[in-house]
């Protein structure tokens, strides 16, 4: 499946606050971030989560349906970081994909850094934008 | 040393709920989506999403697993207004372990939101370099406002003993 690749820079960390009404100092606040010693302020985990749907609905489009997704945190994202999602398929059945993903920083260069996330699982529905609860 | 606590104990198999004072509005989906830097117009284009099979528009699935719209708390020193559990576990640093997510379908803008968090398990473990841990498990269900089924999250919480880990 195709990569997905972001950077996460602050303005968009304090949109995702604003979006999820989480307003934890340590996402955004320098004094906070110096206090525990990190190089910048961490983006939220769950960030990842979005960024891996969000990488299936780009590459399937509207008429499928993430109907489960796992992931497991590795590592911290410190803001300006960029990270890439990738996945592959790992079952197909009638109407439905099984994919394993994961998300790792990518450096100045292209290369590999830390994972981040790993391993993700994502059951994807095919043939409605819509999940089995619908009505 | 045992990290489960009496006090952490307890704390197994109760819930706490919470019902957002309002619904959710489609704004909520359009701004969760431009923080992420998805411009699907599922999320900001009523007759494209209906175009789909949709009502109208939705909002990116983690949405409602996310925000801490729903909990109506105030804001702690902390900067957190969301659903805490408040266990503390002296000589321990906290991290987040994964998350679990089912979707039973998108989220509506009329959607009011009910989120039930229980946990579920505690585990103690040993990481890698001998350290001990306690893995708190948790699991929320959200529901709407006609009792209709929108999503579960199982989330792990780990507090790993201090001086130890690396």
């Amino acid at each position: 499946m195709p990569v997905l690749e972001r950077t996460i820079n602050l303005v968009d960390m304090v949109a995702y606050a604003g979006a999820t009404w989480d307003w934890y100092r340590l996402h955004y606040d320098p004094e906070v971030v110096a206090e525990n010693g990190l190089p910048g302020p961490v983006v939220d985990g769950q960030v990842f989560g979005a960024l891996l749907v969000e990488q299936i609905q780009d590459w399937l489009g509207p008429q499928s349906f993430t109907h489960k997704l796992d992931f497991t945190f590795r590592n911290l994202v410190f803001a300006g970081e960029t990270v890439r999602c990738e996945g592959t398929i790992t079952e197909v059945g009638d109407e439905y994909l099984v994919l394993e993903q994961r998300v790792v920083v990518v450096g100045e260069d292209g290369s590999e850094g830390r994972t981040v996330a790993a391993p993700a699982h994502a059951t994807v529905l095919l043939g409605s934008a819509d999940g089995p609860g619908a009505r | 040393m045992s990290l489960i606590t009496d006090e952490v104990r307890a704390l197994l198999g109760t819930t706490k709920v919470y019902t957002a004072p309002e619904e959710l509005g489609g704004a909520a989906g359009r701004y969760f989506g431009l923080a992420i830097g998805d411009n699907n117009p599922l999320y900001s284009d009523p007759e494209y999403a209906r175009s789909q099979g949709l009502q109208g528009v939705t909002a990116p699935l983690t949405l409602v697993c996310e925000t801490n719209q729903y909990a109506n708390l105030p804001i702690a020193a902390d900067g957190y207004a969301g659903h805490v559990w408040e266990i503390e576990i002296p000589g321990t640093r906290k991290v987040r372990g994964g998350n679990w997510y089912t979707f039973h379908r998108r989220i509506r803008p009329e959607d009011v939101i009910t989120a039930t968090w229980e946990i579920t398990d505690l585990a103690e473990k040993k990481t890698s370099t001998g350290a001990d841990m306690l893995v708190v498990t948790s699991a929320a269900t959200y529901t709407n406002q006609h009792g209709e089924e929108l999503a579960e999250n199982k989330e792990t919480i780990i507090f790993v003993q201090s001086g130890v880990a690396k």
